[in-house]
């Protein structure tokens, strides 16, 4: 068992990148779910055009997916603003289930344009492989990069939500719009740009994906349905719970496929959140609202 | 007075086609045999499959041409007809209904990929319909006994003995088998340790992953404790990308790897750059084979298209051959002959050879074995036909550049 130490200390090192993807989209999602009341469904096809916008510019220019992540998230951040002001505003405050079928069309939109431009092949985008090894873990140059970003920008808009004015009333608008627009923010505005920042974070999470993984438009499916399940975890609308949701998943997926067989690790997300459903309903964070 | 000129003109009408194509030397027979033999097919020109559908496309299309051009079959052109499935195989099924029904099509051709041939095969066995099937591997679609499906494509379950073979010539002994938990990646995996057993090769390591899994450390390090020479991935593009990526990163080093679908494709390459290196694939065929035909439709291809023949287009062409010869063994269209004609059908094609057994299951097709050198991917196996020789021990991460 001792001997075997390294090798879990590896396998939890590896769930932890793999996490910190999970952190950055979950953490948009829940930011998106917490001011606007909007399960935003097609949060991994936004991060797919993000990957897509990553892959051409590499393509076209050989721009490094690290150093075109602000072009990035400023492209997505302008697509959530349209795609919020034409579409999701009309759904706000309705009853759930139009705001799910609006964005789960959404979504279908943005797959197929995506599989039409783009066609199903896999891309990828080859700049940074390998591993620097530290002690006896191997810590992979792409994804510990991307672990590096997602923390950033996560914590960038963590400090953000807390610090500024402009995060501030994300936050009054999220804990309880009708008393924030009494106190004179405009909470349409502040929806707007809710969705953009959180439609920008899953820009920035495409070009991680890009940077490490293999991707078609196809690929926001199963990174929605993770979302989904991390938000569970770390509560509805939190946004530190998200991040901190992102990471538990990763681990225990990491471990499951270590221990157990690759096979389940897709059932991990659902089975941690339904057992939170059960026995902690509000999430690693969240209010017990 | 109109009815009679009417009638009168009908008259003349039908004696003066009668008169001409006495005086052509063709006889009234004749005449009816010049309506054209209509080959239906759906094919995926949209959805998952949109871009191998259209690879497939053109080689029907490339083999209509040429049929005609040398006068059609038995004085009668090819014409073929085919519907977008979207890549949805209940969208093929309906559309297979409906090539037979309202079109009245003679004779079928597949459509890409065995999820969607699995829903269009019954539709033809229904109507008794014979359909040369491409682009479909699954060994399972023609173990069900059907009598009108004939297989192009080499099954999954020979896609890995070129590399096992030669992996065991050179004495490696032990193997790690992974695979994506699907039907068809399984089965290509399922083939491999069949045939490494059958070689003597022990399988020290086994394990499935799920589709769209976006992290394999778990298998790499669990594989790596083994220490296997062969590294055998039923898998598709993305995983077999990621399977090397993590390798690396974990530095595994296996002598030999082998991944049924990703390695033949040209952007396994471009997704990995060098790391893709010594990688081995099995491919159903490549431009550079020497195959009666098959290097010729290769520079034909490429001049009409712009790109390089995949061999989605090479089956497709070879498709179209199986079935001429068919209809030619049959002497006719005539659906219960070329379905006699196909059943017993020995013959090459610029794809490969074909010929089947009971179900429609391709036995005669090998499968070609290429390698990753130097950034170009080569063809290894088997010997007569290789571009290249093959590089069975590749060197450890740390030792490459």
């Amino acid at each position: 068992m001792l001997e075997s130490l390294p090798v879990y200390l590896q396998v939890i090192v590896g769930g932890l990148l793999l996490g910190a993807l999970y952190a950055l989209l979950a953490s948009g999602l829940n930011l998106i779910f917490g001011v606007l009341r909007v399960i935003n469904i097609c949060h991994g096809e936004l991060m797919m055009l993000g990957a897509y916008a990553a892959f051409g510019l590499f393509a076209l220019w050989n721009v490094h997916p690290l150093l075109s992540i602000p072009v990035t998230f400023v492209l997505l951040f302008l697509l959530g603003i349209a795609i919020e002001k034409t579409l999701v505003e009309r759904v706000a405050g309705a009853p759930e289930l139009s705001s799910l079928l609006l964005t789960f069309g959404i979504g279908i939109i943005l797959t197929s344009v995506a599989m039409n431009a783009f066609k199903a092949d896999f891309r990828s985008v080859p700049a940074l492989t390998g591993s620097i090894l530290l002690w006896e873990i191997a810590l992979p140059r792409a994804r510990l990069a991307s672990f590096a970003t997602a923390l950033v920008i996560t914590g960038g808009a963590y400090l953000f939500l807390k610090r500024t004015r402009a995060g501030k009333a994300i936050r009054a608008a999220s804990q309880n719009a009708l008393v924030a627009e009494t106190c004179g923010i405009d909470v349409a505005r502040v929806r707007l740009f809710a969705y953009g920042l959180g439609a920008g974070m899953a820009g920035a999470a495409g070009n991680l994906i890009a940077l490490s993984y293999s991707f078609n438009p196809e690929v926001g499916h199963v990174f929605n349905l993770k979302a989904f399940a991390i938000i569970v975890l770390g509560g509805m609308g939190n946004f530190a719970g998200a991040f901190w949701g992102g990471l538990l998943l990763g681990v225990v997926e990491g471990l499951t496929g270590y221990i157990a067989t690759a096979q389940v690790v897709d059932a991990v997300a659902y089975i941690l959140m339904l057992l939170f459903l059960l026995f902690r309903p509000s999430g690693l964070m969240g209010s017990a609202k | 007075m109109t009815r009679m000129r009417r009638i009168t003109s009908v008259v003349l009408g039908i004696s003066t086609i009668y008169a001409l194509s006495v005086l052509a030397g063709l006889g009234p027979a004749a005449l009816a045999a010049e309506k054209p033999v209509i080959v239906g097919a759906s094919i995926s020109l949209n959805g998952a499959y949109a871009r191998t559908g259209e690879y497939q496309k053109r080689g029907y299309e490339m083999w209509v041409e040429d049929v005609n051009a040398r006068g059609g079959l038995f004085g009668r052109k090819i014409e073929l007809k085919y519907y977008d499935d979207k890549s949805n195989p209940n969208e093929a099924a309906k559309l297979y209904e409906r090539l037979i029904t309202v079109d009245k099509v003679d004779l079928l051709l597949g459509p890409y990929s065995s999820p969607v041939t699995k829903a269009a095969a019954p539709i033809a066995e229904k109507y008794k319909i014979p359909m040369v099937s491409t682009g479909a591997a699954d060994q399972a679609i023609f173990r069900q006994g059907f009598k009108y499906i004939f297989q192009t494509y080499t099954p999954e379950n020979f896609y890995m003995d070129g590399v096992l073979e030669m992996a065991s010539k050179a004495g490696y002994k032990t193997m790690a088998a992974v695979n994506e938990d699907t039907v068809f990646a399984k089965g290509t995996a399922e083939g491999g340790i069949a045939k490494a057993k059958q070689l003597g090769i022990d399988v020290v390591f086994r394990e499935a992953y799920a589709k769209g899994v976006k992290d394999v450390s778990g298998i790499i390090l669990k594989a790596k404790a083994k220490n296997p020479d062969i590294f055998l991935g039923g898998s598709y593009l993305p995983d077999s990308t990621l399977l090397v990526r993590q390798a690396k990163e974990l530095d595994f080093n296996p002598r030999v790897y082998v991944f049924s679908v990703g390695p033949g494709l040209p952007d396994f390459g471009k997704n990995l750059a060098k790391d893709s290196d010594y990688v081995f694939g099995p491919s159903q065929w490549e431009p550079t084979l020497k195959l009666p035909g098959a290097q010729e439709f290769a520079d034909r291809y490429k001049k009409k298209y712009g790109d390089e023949a995949a061999y989605h287009a090479a089956g497709g062409y070879g498709a179209g051959q199986i079935l001429e010869a068919g209809i030619r063994k049959a002497g006719s269209a005539d659906r219960e002959k070329v379905r006699e004609a196909l059943a017993a059908l020995d013959t090459m094609t610029i794809f490969g050879a074909y010929k089947v057994e009971a179900g429609g299951l391709q036995v005669k097709k090998i499968m070609y074995m290429t390698q990753w050198l130097n950034g170009k991917r080569e063809v290894v196996w088997p010997e007569n036909v290789a571009t290249a020789k093959p590089i069975l021990k590749a060197p450890a991460w740390k030792e490459r550049k």
